[in-house]
């Protein structure tokens, strides 16, 4: 063991943490507003990852791409909510999960046969493709772009939920759907809009983690469970959760690699477990009943 | 409850006899049915009747699977191959019974989840365990002083324990026990006010199908000679869960049909074409959307819900 | 609404069952019908793209050779294995119990095989493994009935080490992917660095799966290392070269590793990020032999346009190896003893070099292990031969024989 540079490391767990929030943060809401288990969340960071594949191939440009693969996915999202996920809305949960699983092996299976099994990769803009050195730590110039876009995403969520009528209306409906609409809001639209908008917020993650990551048809598998664990851990349905939550397990995780070598691959459930059993809300979900 | 049991019994009697008209494959296949079915069942109890979704529940399978293997290799025998495991198993389910139900939920879902994923972690990184290829040359046991590793000996062994395991998860089901799980079920703090110790319940909920799931698990070591860490992957808790649901939750029988119908379509759709995928999914969905309830449900031909 | 459910389930039941009476037809084994070659690989998952590389390679000669040997007809029976244990072991049973297989071929993941052994020796099945590179099935768990036309982890690696103390560095850290295979083709490595006066500056294990290596590669630029020796593959591999690269580690510490750290099914995906890594491997599209440059325009010309890999040239090698034996015996299949010599004795001209097996082991020995860097071709990125070491043979511990 020797000692590693502590800021290096920090710089780090903020870029994972951040690319967590922004994979987790679609997936909180549709949990919290829809209460529903939707594990196909995995598929539409896979879905968004390809979408921008096929952009920058069309167009070769990465920002469009930033901007075309969320509204793909979130189309996508939108239909399989309204033909497939509405009906089981008051059936039991676990049909929820079964159809989700349904669909995690479709998306899948689809994109390998559209695209082939072959393992992709998106390049970072030209303008981010170097590294910089910052205290003597050096860091890819595409992290940091990374770790301020999620501030800037997480502000302008912020900002959605808070100040705007459409985010009254999905604070309403996550505490109180029945009354919401009761007070004459059409809730089926609002429901597929929220689902397409989680949809969206799991694609775009797609689109950002690209360079940083390989892409292939089986990757929505290995996110979902770091997703659930961020969501989990912040709380159900608070934005504020998933990005507090996510800084944490991304410091966790990090500095568990670079100290605690043979734990890596329990770390972060090691994490949840205490989260859960200390305070089972999560850090900023509505206490148990 | 006279033609269920006739039910049961005449199925008994029908697998037994099985490997008199089919190949080995085919055997083979209705043997892995019987073990993923004996698992999925056991996952019914804890799902279906005490309300408790878990998705840790591989943990006690893998858990199973190990200790047999490490035990068989030295002396094969009852004690090794079954009791032992199971006994492991409890142990272990008494363990994580008592940190997961302080949660419910999805929090449930997500540290049963954690716990086995990191039995995970520790099997695939030890060395002594065999690391990521697991265990392999496990002998079967000998019993009543025959060598199970003859094929019809093993058959109806299996049959016999498959057999005992279900009629004891039923009678559990049926038990006065069992009606408190469900009135548990349906209305927690009703069962705590009315006087019951509902902790109590659950953890002896979660020990009865760990053990039960821990001698699936040795059983499938038994049958395929070996065990690796995917044993503990949170897909194979996944799996489990997808053949409770085919099948009914909540029905037990169910279980097993669903088990047959996920082990039939992933073993036989893979081999006729490669977009055995997008079929499993496409079936997943078309069966959540027309036939709610599961097999069961709809060989019953209404809802299976329990009422 | 009842009519619906029960007429869904009436309709799948007899679906199901006529998928079900498919493969439970009993299938002759007359000596005069056809020769069947069984193949478990992953079509599915992260790994396909090597099943698919391995069958390519098996089907160009087989149809090379018209689909036919010694009169009889070649009947390839695939079988999907998911990269899953438990459903390989299924597949293995099908293959070797239902559909009578003469011989077995595969797997890609050395869980499976390592599952698959015993079956497969029990039932005095052969096998020839056409890319598991788990070390034991070379040694303590080998069999008379199971040869190997890919590599053992040990091959790839043990030469490395030597070169690499040689030509770039004595002062290496080592990483690879925290599972006994990773630390095996490290331990390789050591057996010819650490002799050379190589120094193991640091070693770390990530786990196997990693999307983000940023902390590892922070500790790499801080242990004063000059070179890194590394074993990664598929997604692994792609996002680590990809984030050595971004981290700008690589025109300080120079980046070495396994060959799989840079295959074609990783280096399209890398990009220019491995420009300029060295690796080890028996093989590279880019090999200046007759027989090579053959067998890369043939792939070419019958898979459309695309290059071969390693494990292409493994499923090659292993149908080169059972048409050859066959051929020797005369199509016969029955007598095994004799199928197994014949294919011990195999011998020919493979893309990769001179080929043959090792009786010690009936492992592959390696003609050459190639020391390749990653280079500008016309069409792009590949592999391209700079050294080689010659005759590298599995040690074979623990395996003992019958001659």
């Amino acid at each position: 063991m020797f000692v590693p540079d502590f800021f290096g490391q920090a710089l780090n767990g903020l870029s994972y943490g951040v690319l967590l929030f922004l994979l987790s943060v679609g997936l909180t809401l549709i949990f919290g507003m829809l209460d529903v288990v939707n594990l196909a969340h995995g598929s539409f960071y896979m879905l968004g990852a390809y979408a921008g594949l096929a952009t920058i191939a069309a167009l070769g440009n990465f920002w469009i791409a930033l901007v075309v693969a969320p509204l793909v996915v979130g189309a996508i999202g939108a239909v399989m909510e309204r033909l497939a996920l509405r009906p089981l809305y008051r059936r039991s949960p676990l049909d929820q999960v079964l159809l989700t699983f349904g669909f995690i092996y479709l998306f899948e299976d689809l994109v390998k046969w559209i695209w082939g099994g072959r393992i992709r990769s998106i390049p970072p803009p030209d303008v981010f493709s170097g590294s910089v050195t910052i205290l003597g730590a050096t860091i890819p110039s595409y992290r940091l772009f990374v770790i301020a876009f999620g501030f800037a995403m997480a502000v302008a969520l912020w900002l959605l939920i808070e100040r705007t009528r459409l985010g009254s209306i999905i604070r309403a409906g996550v505490f109180d759907a029945e009354m919401t609409a009761g007070l004459g809001i059409n809730m089926p639209v609002v429901f597929t809009a929220v689902f397409a908008f989680g949809a969206a917020l799991g694609g775009l993650s797609g689109v950002v983690a690209g360079p940083i990551q390989s892409a292939s048809p089986p990757m929505g598998a290995g996110i979902l469970v770091p997703a659930l664990i961020v969501v989990v851990v912040g709380g159900l349905g608070s934005l504020k959760g998933s990005l507090a939550g996510s800084l944490i397990i991304g410091q966790a995780e990090t500095f568990g690699k670079a100290w605690l070598p043979g734990a890596s691959m329990m770390m972060i459930y090691l994490v949840m477990a205490a989260i859960v059993l200390l305070r089972p809300q999560g850090l900023f979900g509505r206490p148990l009943k | 409850m006279k033609v269920k049991l006739l039910a049961f019994a005449a199925l008994a009697v029908l697998v037994a006899i099985f490997p008199r008209f089919a190949g080995n494959y085919p055997v083979k296949l209705l043997q892995e049915i019987l073990i993923w079915g004996i698992f999925a069942m056991s996952l019914d109890l804890l799902m279906g009747y005490a309300g408790m979704v878990s998705f840790g529940h591989s943990a006690f399978f893998g858990i199973g699977g190990y200790t047999a293997a490490l035990l068989l290799a030295g002396s094969p025998g009852l004690l090794t191959g079954l009791v032992l495991p199971a006994a492991v198993s409890a142990v272990a389910a008494l363990v994580i019974g008592f940190f997961s139900i302080r949660v419910s939920g999805v929090y449930f879902i997500m540290l049963t989840l954690a716990f086995s994923q990191m039995f995970y972690a520790v099997t695939f990184q030890a060395a002594w365990l065999g690391a990521e290829d697991g265990i392999v040359g496990v002998p079967r046991p000998r019993v009543l002083g025959v060598d199970l590793a003859q094929p019809a000996s093993f058959h109806l062994y299996l049959l016999v324990v498959v057999g005992l395991a279900a009629l004891f998860l039923w009678s559990v089901v049926r038990s006065p026990f069992g009606h408190v799980l469900r009135g548990i079920h349906d209305n927690e703090a009703r069962m705590q006010a009315v006087g019951y110790a509902v902790d109590r319940y659950k953890i002896l909920a979660f020990v009865l199908a760990g053990v039960v799931a821990g001698i699936g698990g040795a059983l499938y070591t038994q049958l395929v000679g070996s065990i690796t860490p995917d044993a503990f992957l949170w897909t194979t808790s996944g799996e489990a869960l997808l053949m409770v649901i085919i099948g009914g939750t909540g029905t037990l029988g169910g279980a097993v049909l669903g088990a047959a119908a996920f082990i039939l379509l992933q073993s036989l759709v893979s081999s006729y074409t490669e977009r055995w995928m997008t079929i499993l999914g496409l079936t997943f969905i078309l069966f959540v959307l027309f036939a709610p309830g599961g097999i069961v449900g709809a060989l019953r031909g209404r809802i299976g819900l329990r009422a | 609404m009842r009519v619906t459910r029960r007429a869904f389930l009436a309709g799948g039941s007899a679906a199901a069952a006529s998928v079900v009476a498919g493969p439970w037809a009993s299938r002759s084994h007359a000596q005069g019908g056809p020769v069947k070659i069984g193949l478990v690989l992953p079509y599915t998952g992260v790994y396909a793209v090597l099943g698919e590389s391995i069958t390519q390679g098996m089907e160009l000669v087989f149809a090379r050779e018209n689909w036919t040997v010694a009169g009889r007809k070649i009947e390839m029976i695939k079988e999907d294995d998911e990269m899953k244990p438990p459903v390989g072991v299924r597949k293995t049973e099908k293959l070797i119990d239902s559909d009578k297989v003469d011989i077995l071929t595969g797997p890609v993941h050395s869980g499976i095989l390592m599952g698959m052994r015993d079956k497969v020796h029990s039932s005095k099945t052969i096998l020839i493994v056409s890319n598991a590179g788990a070390d034991a099935i070379s040694r303590e768990r080998c069999s008379h009935w199971i040869f190997r036309t890919s590599f053992s982890n040990w091959q790839p690696c043990q030469p490395m080490g030597g070169w690499v103390a040689k030509n770039v560095s004595k002062e290496v850290f080592l990483t690879a992917p925290n599972y006994q295979a990773g630390k095996d083709m490290m331990n390789a490595f050591k057996e010819t660095f650490t002799p050379a006066g190589g120094k193991v500056v640091a070693e770390d294990y990530p786990k196997l799966g990693e999307t983000d290596y940023a902390p590892y590669l922070t500790k790499i630029k801080q242990s004063g290392a000059k070179a890194v020796f590394a074993f990664f593959s598929g997604t692994d591999a792609v996002n680590f070269v990809k984030q050595y690269d971004q981290f700008g580690l690589k025109g300080s510490i120079k980046l070495t590793g396994a060959g799989f750290l840079t295959e074609p099914d990783v280096l399209p995906a890398q990009g220019r990020s491995a420009l300029g890594v060295i690796t080890g491997h028996f093989y590279t599209p880019q090999l200046d032999s007759p027989m090579n440059k053959k067998f890369v325009t043939d792939f070419k010309a019958k898979f459309g346009g695309k290059t071969p890999d390693g494990f292409a040239c493994q499923g090659y090698d292993t149908a080169e190896v059972i048409v050859r034996a066959l051929k020797a015996v005369g199509g016969n299949t029955q007598d095994k003893d004799k199928l197994v010599e014949a294919i011990a004795k195999t011998e020919f001209d493979s893309p990769r070099g001179r080929f043959r097996f090792d009786p010690k082991t009936h492992n592959v020995i390696q003609p050459f292990i190639y020391i390749r860097e990653v280079r500008e071709v016309t069409g792009g990125l590949d592999n391209v031969p700079i050294d080689k070491v010659a005759d590298v043979r599995d040690p074979g511990t623990g395996c003992t024989l019958p001659t």
